[in-house]
């Protein structure tokens, strides 16, 4: 049998396939499981004016726009969960610098499972007299063909990429997750499945006979996948799905670097300007003395 | 007669009252986090309101927390700072959904019967926002934005709103509806669309109050002990309906103080004592 493809590439040139002006789309949840190590690849090679399909954000917008690289958030929240308002996306929005389409949290996954069977918006009842559908003119009222009822049409994310963060994959692309998942974990599948190009990054790239072994944990297959990176501490400081906690003191020294221009420049320079990779980047923030700790009591 | 608890808080006034809103059989749910106010208001109260519920009146009352988790063991819940908290894998429950049939599904079926949400602004017909405050193209603030509370108050079948009384958020007009309550006035709703839903009542640390239901306008319905109506007006920024008498919210009895204490909160971490 002739070789099966490799999808391995390095974080350099997986985020070189992001062009300036895309729209894109990240996996995770307000500070939880965002493919953090490739924002800051996006961030060190200065592609920007990003358009990001989102449902609930949180440091992965928050970063990005503190950097100058966002034009436009689709969302239902930006924020910090514990740890307050997210800084710079507050910043961007007072200032009119970066555009806002709002939608809900659940209006905001149903345009990646419209996106994910291709059709072209999915059907809703519950943004009848909201702000939302005022000011969002991409939601359209419409008629329902079959009962009659008036109804609002969310639009389909097709996004140019899709980037989530997973546990492992072999080097053709196949991601397998934990036998124990959370609720989103779903709607990273539905991203990945609505992108035109997906890019996975995960903590362990493992052996393809892994993957045989264990295929109903197969959430995204090869076919799908257009890199798959090895990015160890990827989501850093987001917690990672029952592999790692919140880096709690790296968020709060976020926050309060976030909180004027001057001082986030600082943090951009000292964490990701200045770290010439990945790893650099994890020793820069404490290295594994730091991050170790972060794995205990995880529950895989 | 039954007996009054000698000692109780204003956060225990108002899980009781709040859980003689439940019915039996009904479905409830809330978001997840434990450790700061506003997890006290819309999480930890709620929780404790609903479990006492189901020890008391309701034993087939539902709990359906952060869109995941069913029924789970209320007095063994773990500290998390987020719904998704991989700590939560461990904690017992009657059920944890991980994959699509979730609270979207249960919420458009209308499934959930009640929902406790908050907000920074609440007007005097229960509209309420999270999206920003002033001018929305030139906000003063920007908000974190809608999450969820959009459909808690469209779709769910009935909504408490969590808030604590002050006011900068009780205004007379918010400045952007993300959750819709009766907009400008009765039948209003209705003709924009909505089907079922909207605030029943709003729970603070001074008072509960409910909307009239000819002119859909907030009123006052019972002070919490050791609030005066003067200390409500004092901190709402609009004028509230009320009647001539206000009654006192009823103070939770021995045996509901003993419940919450030894069977439901027994650590404190749903309400800090």
């Amino acid at each position: 049998m002739p070789e099966l493809k490799e999808k391995l590439m390095s974080l350099r040139d997986a985020a070189g396939l992001v062009k300036s002006g895309s729209t894109i789309a990240f996996g995770g949840m307000a500070i939880r499981d965002h493919p953090m190590g490739f924002i800051y690849e996006l961030i060190r090679q200065g592609i920007g004016d990003l358009t990001i399909l989102g449902w609930a954000n949180g440091n992965d917008v928050d970063v990005l726009v503190g950097a100058g690289l966002v034009k436009r958030v689709d969302t239902s929240y930006v924020g910090l969960e514990a740890f307050g308002l997210a800084p710079n996306f507050r910043r961007g929005v007072e200032r009119g610098e970066i555009e806002v389409k709002e939608y809900t949290e659940v209006t905001g996954v149903d345009r990646f499972r419209a996106g994910s069977m291709a059709i072209p918006f999915f059907p809703v009842m519950e943004l009848f007299g909201s702000d939302i559908v005022k000011h969002n003119p991409d939601i359209r009222e419409a008629i329902c063909p079959i009962t009659g009822e008036r109804y609002h049409a969310i639009p389909a994310a097709r996004p140019d990429i899709g980037v989530v963060h997973a546990p492992l994959a072999d080097a053709h692309g196949n991601v397998l997750y934990g036998p124990t998942r959370v609720l989103y974990t779903d709607t990273d599948i539905r991203i990945a499945m609505a992108a035109k190009k997906t890019i996975v990054t995960v903590e362990q790239i493992v052996d393809h006979e892994r993957v045989m072994r264990n295929a109903n944990l197969n959430l995204i297959p090869k076919y799908r996948v257009e890199a798959a990176v090895e990015v160890p501490f990827g989501a850093h400081p987001c917690a990672c799905n029952c592999l790692y906690d919140f880096d709690r003191e790296h968020l709060r020294e976020y926050t309060q670097a976030a909180k004027t221009p001057e001082t986030f420049r600082a943090y951009l320079e000292k964490y990701i300007y200045g770290s010439k990779d990945h790893i650099d980047y994890l020793n820069r923030v404490g290295g594994m003395r730091r991050l170790l700790p972060l794995k205990h009591g995880r529950c895989a | 007669m039954v007996e009054s608890a000698k000692q109780y808080t204003t956060e225990e006034v108002m899980a009781a009252a709040i859980s003689k809103e439940l019915k039996d059989g009904e479905v409830g749910f809330t978001g997840l986090a434990t450790g700061t106010r506003t997890a006290t208001l819309i999480v930890g109260i709620p929780l404790v309101a609903m479990g006492l519920a189901q020890h008391t009146h309701a034993p087939n009352f539902t709990i359906m927390c952060a869109g995941w988790l069913l029924n789970p063991t209320l007095n063994e819940i773990p500290t998390i700072e987020s719904e998704f908290d991989c700590r939560l894998l461990s904690w017992k429950c009657e059920a944890r959904i991980c994959d699509d049939e979730n609270i979207t599904y249960m919420a458009r079926r209308g499934d959930i019967d009640v929902g406790f949400c908050s907000a920074a602004q609440i007007d005097k017909y229960g509209n309420i926002n999270s999206v920003s405050i002033g001018d929305y193209y030139k906000p003063k603030v920007r908000l974190v934005g809608a999450i969820f509370q959009t459909e808690h108050m469209s779709i769910f079948n009935r909504e408490i709103v969590m808030i604590d009384h002050e006011r900068r958020n009780f205004v007379e007009k918010v400045d952007f509806i993300s959750g819709v309550g009766y907009l400008d006035g009765p039948g209003a709703r209705e003709r924009a669309g909505l089907k079922r839903g909207g605030p029943s009542r709003v729970v603070t640390n001074m008072a509960i109050l409910g909307f009239d239901p000819v002119t859909k306008r907030m009123r006052v319905e019972s002070i919490h002990p050791g609030f005066t109506i003067d200390d409500v007006r004092k901190n709402t920024g609009f004028e509230l309906l009320a009647p001539e008498r206000v009654p006192e919210t009823p103070p939770p009895t021995a045996e509901e103080i003993r419940l919450i204490r030894e069977k439901i909160d027994s650590r404190g971490i749903l309400i800090p004592r």
